[in-house]
């Protein structure tokens, strides 16, 4: 029987969802209001020494891949449960694929610095 | 082979049942998660471009659509956490511990927890960039 690829696919949902229950809304308000308005030397210098620091790296990695992973969870059952005719191979394809290309790109953008 | 029967559903059934409209809206929230992912992607790689890039991206992100887009997220996001901890307590069963009080425990750590990013963000950079 083949094995299914479900329960690496629901555990990271877990963990995305679970990690935007916990801190999703500071963080939405984080990068949408306080970034973009802060003093922008000033701001650069703390995103620079952020992500210089192995735990800063991590972290945006997790914010990053986790909540990536957890929405296409929903959005490729979502198409499924509204009867959009695609075939399901393919939106699980472009939707964990996009997922997992872009945690990749990330994580090199991320180990780069 | 089994050939079981499946009944036609189609694909309105959401109309016309309160809980399956809100079942479906619970769902939706991934969606302008999933771009705010993409924002942040973009915002990591503008950082990658050096200071002057990250400067345009912060510079852009005061624009009023993505100021509507990151409000609409962050409503999203408060829906998202209260449906999701809502179930916490049919996945996370602890001896002894009784479901209220586990639901309980993961609001408080959810308010702390974005309280905590928060503030960690005010201290870090001091305001007043808008129009710079």
């Amino acid at each position: 029987m083949k094995r299914s690829n479900e329960p690496i696919a629901w555990s990271l949902f877990g963990a995305g969802g679970m990690l935007l229950a916990l801190i999703g809304p500071g963080l939405v308000f984080t990068t949408g209001f306080l970034l973009p308005f802060g003093e922008p030397v000033a701001t650069w210098h703390a995103v620079d020494a952020f992500i210089a620091h192995p735990l800063g790296k991590l972290f945006l990695l997790a914010v990053i891949a986790l909540p990536l992973y957890h929405t296409v969870h929903r959005l490729h059952h979502g198409l499924q449960e509204l009867h959009v005719p695609l075939p399901h191979g393919l939106v699980a394809l472009l939707c964990y694929g996009s997922a997992t290309v872009l945690t990749i790109a990330s994580a090199s953008w991320l180990l780069v610095r | 082979m089994r050939r079981p029967w499946r009944p036609a559903q189609r694909w309105n059934w959401w109309q016309h049942n309160p809980a399956y409209r809100r079942y479906l809206l619970r769902e939706a929230t991934a969606l302008p998660l999933f771009v705010y992912a993409l924002v942040l992607v973009s915002g990591l790689y503008r950082y990658t471009q050096g200071q002057l890039a990250f400067t345009r991206w912060l510079e852009a992100m005061q624009s009023p659509g993505w100021l509507a887009f990151h409000a609409l997220a962050a409503a999203a996001c408060v829906l998202h956490a209260i449906t999701w901890i809502e179930l916490v307590p049919k996945l996370l069963v602890v001896p002894g511990i009784s479901g209220p009080t586990i639901k309980r425990g993961h609001q408080v750590a959810a308010l702390i927890g974005s309280a905590v990013i928060v503030g960690a963000a005010l201290a870090s950079w001091p305001l007043g960039g808008a129009g710079s």
